[in-house]
């Protein structure tokens, strides 16, 4: 009985959340729709380029509706929103088809370079932590840091000299199969390698505070006075106590990849929604902006409600 | 007139292929000694990369394609009227022979004998005329087809197309080149819909492409048996994508990306001279440059050697302020404007140009050294002791709110090979790139009796008239053309090495061993 | 004395990055060599882009960016302080202003600098800056927020508020001192963030202008020629990196007693 009372109680918790976050995003939406609108210059002159004369201008800002205040342009996007459909771009294209398969592939790229970071912060992290102050956790943090403040697309040129135009082991750019997605899982390495990099240096740090801040407490103290294994007491004893700021912080990198995605695809020329961001915002073009904040804003929003689920989880756990 | 299209078509009809062959393989920058060009022999695939961004992919060839990816796809795949010719403006292509009537109103094209679409229908002059109208009622058809009225376009029998220009017009084949695609009468989804042209396409997907070789095109078989093109949105992603051997040719790659190459064993370079002009627009109608004479003093301010050097890194050639250096017609004879502080200072002192404020050059990055020259340009004004101060502005930006509008500020120009063609764009005071406003009634005349001549000799004068006038007053200052550059793999030969969109004529392309 | 050694790397950066311009050979505008020239005679760095003095303009490039980032970084830290403690001072506004802070969350960074670059008129630092600030403030304000509210709940700030002290006194006198070690790590970390921003901000083309010297600007406009002239970029990168590790490392020992502290991005 209290198990089912607690389990519909946590359905009731997520529900909240749920519609929060939702009207987070709506709220969002309605910011990008006005930022797009601020814009110097609009959608038909970035469209139809210096080519096109005033009445082609007109002509253009009339079918794309443009002479429609903004808040009617919205209200219809979002009608459209509701039944899945996310509109017509400023050039006249189904916003799904531009968005659909670059956002597949972006997904792809940004979830391998999160597992990557996952794996490699928690290897460093605990390396540091288990020798505090000693050369190792220096040298992690120092190296952490500097990496942290290399931009993406330093590091993107860095790794292309290297790996693809000086030792010739992987290519340097992605090219497209017929499918529109990369033709070679080989091309995806590099852009997992600059995308985690920054992300690795980010989450290093915190896995190492968080699991420092298990050291004094009792059960962890109890553990080493009774001579477990250091190995042991990491993942038994300190990991879980430090899992909801991991988790927290694992998190935030997700919504920092989809920043990072911009650079890193434009350099290593992959086929993802980072490029398409990039052009949209060039013309001006407000579904094609708020359909791509829409997907990334949705991906951020499921990652933060599983990092509020996991802390949720761990303050229940604690006795 | 007769005597030049006589010419055109002997070029076109059976001096092409050799004419391809012999401008190949002379790159330039290759070390590797592996030009050994020999018999052409048909047969692979070659991958090509072309720029283009995924948001804007248009495939509709009546469309505005910003995206070189897919007007050299769109160019495989269907045929225009004319294209760009290796030894004069105009090559025959779709249309065969052309000739216009006594007062350059009408002109009568003749189509290609065997032209079929690539699903084995026959071409008729309806599938064209319906096209140009096509075209002509697109939301930027008035200025592909300057001049010309939707009902101005009929046909004369099934291999027959008449063009009728609302004044005198010698340029009317100029303008059937590039955009004139012809696709099938009645056809309702353009996209992938079958062309005449030298390939066919066999997918489509995301500004990425495979074409396969056309065997029944009426202009001979292609050489290549496919052809991929790879959207890229970077030059230099694509530079890299060459220089490591993913593509085989990287199409229109910059200069700084050509210079990387040079060194690389593998790959050669291909120099197209003449391929973009890069200028400072001056507003002549109103502000501070409304004088001549201060327009003159920063055309004579400028060093254009230094300018192509650094910012072109030395591939280009320097400017002469007149657009359409590559045409047959274009004015060597005009001194070329050097250095000169001291004539540009006494111009500057005469005109009582206001030297203790800062001025704008707006600038923005489309394409590589454009920036960069705003850069250098302010710096070398300072030699007159002009302050310029560079604002760089985000592409859509600068297109809405400076182009065509602001005092000062950089631009270019793609098409440069033709001096008439330049002058009705960007020249005419009623043109809507007049991009300086400039307004000078003399010009205006000189270009309508220009387009009013059929007289050979009488032509050649004419325009230099033109070009004198333009090289004297005009808005721009034209420092220098940067030649076009594209990478290609040491197998790849017979390349074109036409300026501009001319890059595209793959046909006689083949690959060596 | 180990505290001090540990100190000099950062004030010897700071001071080369003040001071840096009056050692440069040549003026930051002028093409001295071939663009992308190696290093050579005169240009030890080599050239750049139109073959300016990479040296001389690493050496003019570093003190603006400098100020924009500590500046960036000292007002998202105040802003996030002060209002991390209004928050837990006033539960009812705090929820506000944690609403707000998880929508400007959602927002892509990118997208965010680019709106802001493009819309700014004029364009140039100040976008970067205000883009920064926007940007950073929520993740910091969840900082500061998680750790006032403890001070929040403790007997003296209670008092105080018993005895009608107002928010703002209350979050100047009382909260805030309490709050020193986790500010000043935060501040550590949004000198090191900012410096990010605003490089990333130069790759979208938002931010200082040509013709200025600026190392952030150098790694951009500089990439294509990598392979030209490596130092053109590397030398810039190597620039902004020990910039901030020597700061990172700075802070470290000023704030010996937050080491340990979590101080995460939520």
């Amino acid at each position: 009985m209290a198990e089912r009372l607690r389990s519909s109680r946590t359905a009731a918790l997520v529900a909240v959340l749920l519609l929060r976050r939702m009207a987070l995003l709506v709220v969002l939406l309605v910011m990008t729709f006005l930022a797009v609108e601020i814009l110097p210059a609009d959608a038909a002159r970035a469209t139809l380029g210096f080519e096109a004369s005033p009445a082609e201008l007109a002509a253009r800002r009339r079918q794309l509706g443009l002479d429609q205040p903004v808040a009617v342009r919205f209200l219809h996007w979002m009608r459209g929103l509701a039944t899945g459909d996310l509109g017509v771009s400023a050039r006249g294209r189904q916003v799904w088809d531009i968005v659909g398969q670059p956002f597949q592939n972006t997904l792809v790229l940004g979830a391998l370079a999160l597992v990557l970071t996952v794996l490699a912060a928690l290897a460093l992290g605990s390396l540091a932590v288990l020798r505090p102050g000693k050369l190792l956790d220096r040298g992690v943090r120092s190296l952490s840091t500097m990496i942290l403040t290399l931009p993406e697309f330093v590091v993107a040129n860095g790794l292309i000299v290297v790996f693809a135009l000086g030792l010739h082991l992987l290519p340097s750019v992605t090219v497209t199969s017929s499918s529109g997605k990369p033709a070679s899982p080989a091309m995806l390495v590099l852009p997992i390698l600059a995308l985690a990099m920054r992300q690795i240096g980010w989450n290093t740090r915190i896995v190492r505070s968080a699991l420092a801040e298990q050291l004094p407490a009792p059960h962890v103290d109890s553990a080493i006075m009774d001579g477990l294994p250091r190995h042991r007491i990491l993942i038994h004893y300190m990991l879980p106590g430090a899992l909801p700021t991991i988790a927290a912080g694992v998190a935030t990198s997700v919504g920092m990849v989809l920043g990072g995605v911009v650079a890193v695809e434009t350099i290593f020329n992959f086929p993802g929604i980072g490029a398409v961001l990039v052009e949209a915002i060039r013309n001006r073009d407000a579904p094609l902006v708020a359909a791509v904040v829409a997907l990334t804003g949705l991906v951020i929003t499921v990652v933060l409600m599983a990092s509020d689920l996991v802390r949720a989880w761990a303050v229940g756990r604690k006795p | 007139m007769t005597m030049s299209r006589r010419h055109l078509l002997h070029a076109g009809a059976t001096a092409g292929a050799a004419l391809f062959l012999s401008a190949c393989g002379n790159g330039g920058g290759s070390t590797s000694g592996a030009t050994a060009v020999g018999t052409p022999r048909p047969g692979g695939t070659l991958t090509i990369g072309a720029l283009g961004r995924a948001s804007a992919i248009t495939r509709d060839p009546h469309g505005v394609q910003v995206n070189e990816s897919d007007y050299l796809i769109l160019s495989l795949l269907y045929d225009t009227l004319t294209i760009p010719g290796s030894s004069s403006i105009v090559a025959p292509r779709l249309a065969t022979r052309w000739e216009p009537s006594a007062d350059l109103r009408r002109w009568r094209f003749e189509l290609a004998e065997g032209a079929r679409f690539h699903d084995g229908t026959p071409l008729t002059s309806d599938d064209v005329v319906w096209s140009m109208r096509r075209l002509r009622e697109s939301s930027i058809g008035v200025s592909r087809l300057p001049g010309i009225d939707v009902q101005g376009i009929t046909s004369d029998g099934p291999r027959v197309v008449i063009v009728e220009s609302n004044y005198p017009n010698s340029a009317i084949p100029v303008l059937m080149r590039l955009t004139t695609f012809v696709i099938k009468n009645g056809t309702t989804d353009p996209a992938g819909s079958p062309g005449t042209g030298p390939f066919r396409l066999e997918w489509f997907s995301n500004g990425n492409a495979r074409l396969v070789r056309n065997d029944n095109w009426y202009g001979g078989r292609a050489l290549l048996d496919a052809i991929e093109v790879r959207l890229f949105e970077s030059p230099q992603a694509m530079a890299n994508a060459a220089l490591s051997g993913e593509i085989g040719l990287a199409s229109n790659v910059g200069t700084v990306a050509a210079r990387v190459a040079e060194g690389r064993d593998g790959v050669k370079i291909v120099r197209r001279k003449n391929d973009t002009a890069l200028m400072v627009v001056m507003r002549a109608a109103d502000g501070p440059y409304a004088d001549p004479r201060v327009r003159e003093a920063f055309r004579l301010a400028v060093d254009r050697q230094t300018m192509v050097r650094q910012v072109l890194s030395g591939y280009g050639s320097v400017g002469n302020d007149i657009l359409g250096t590559a045409d047959p017609a274009y004015a060597r004879d005009l001194p070329q404007r050097r250095q000169d502080v001291a004539r540009a200072g006494a111009l500057l002192d005469e005109a009582r140009f206001d030297r203790s404020v800062s001025h704008q050059i707006l600038t923005t990055e489309d394409v590589p050294g454009l920036a960069e020259s705003a850069t250098l340009f302010a710096q070398q004004m300072q030699s007159v002791g002009v302050k310029i101060q560079v604002v760089k502005q985000e592409s859509s930006t600068f297109l809405g709110q400076s182009r065509g509008k602001a005092p000062l500020y950089t631009t270019y120009w793609g098409t440069n090979d033709s001096v008439i063609f330049c002058a009705g764009k960007l020249l005419l005071s009623d043109s809507q790139f007049n991009e300086a406003a400039w307004h000078d009634p003399a010009f205006d005349n000189a270009y309508r009796s220009a387009l009013s001549t059929a007289d050979p000799e009488r032509s050649i004068q004419l325009m230099r008239d033109l070009q004198k006038i333009e090289y004297d007053g005009s808005g721009y200052l034209l420092w220098g053309m940067a030649e076009g550059m594209d990478i290609a793999k040491n197998t790849v030969q017979g390349l074109p090495q036409l300026p501009g969109y001319g890059r595209v004529q793959l046909e006689h392309t083949w690959l060596s061993a | 004395m180990k505290r001090v050694l540990r100190l000099l790397p950062a004030l010897a950066v700071i001071l080369l990055a003040v001071v840096g311009p009056l050692f440069a050979a040549h003026s930051s505008t002028e093409p001295v060599t071939a663009p992308y020239a190696l290093p050579g005679p005169g240009t030890p760095l080599g050239g750049d882009q139109v073959g300016r003095d990479v040296l001389s303009r690493l050496l003019i490039g570093g003190r603006d960016l400098m100020i924009a980032s500590a500046l960036i970084a000292v007002i998202v830290t105040g802003l996030a302080a002060i209002l991390g403690a209004v928050a837990a001072l006033r539960p009812r506004l705090g929820a506000v202003i944690e609403q707000t802070a998880d929508l400007l969350i959602l927002l892509p960074v990118a997208l965010g600098i680019m709106v802001i670059g493009v819309a700014w008129p004029g364009s140039g630092r100040i976008p970067v800056i205000v883009a920064a600030i926007v940007l950073g403030t929520p993740f910091a304000f969840r900082v500061a927020a998680a750790a006032a509210a403890p001070v929040a709940a403790s007997g003296f700030v209670e008092v105080a508020s018993a005895r009608g002290e107002r928010t703002l006194s209350l979050v100047i006198r009382e909260i805030l001192p309490n709050l020193r070690a986790t500010l000043l790590t935060l501040l550590g970390l949004r000198f090191i963030e900012a410096v990010y921003v605003v490089a990333t901000a130069s790759f979208l083309e938002v931010g200082a202008q040509p013709p200025t010297a600026d190392w952030a600007l150098m790694i951009r406009e500089n990439a294509d020629g990598t392979l030209l002239n490596p130092w053109a970029v590397l030398a810039p990168s190597l620039a902004i990196a020990v910039l901030t590790v020597s700061v990172s490392l700075a802070f470290d020992v000023l704030t010996p007693q937050a080491r340990n502290r979590m101080v995460t991005r939520l």
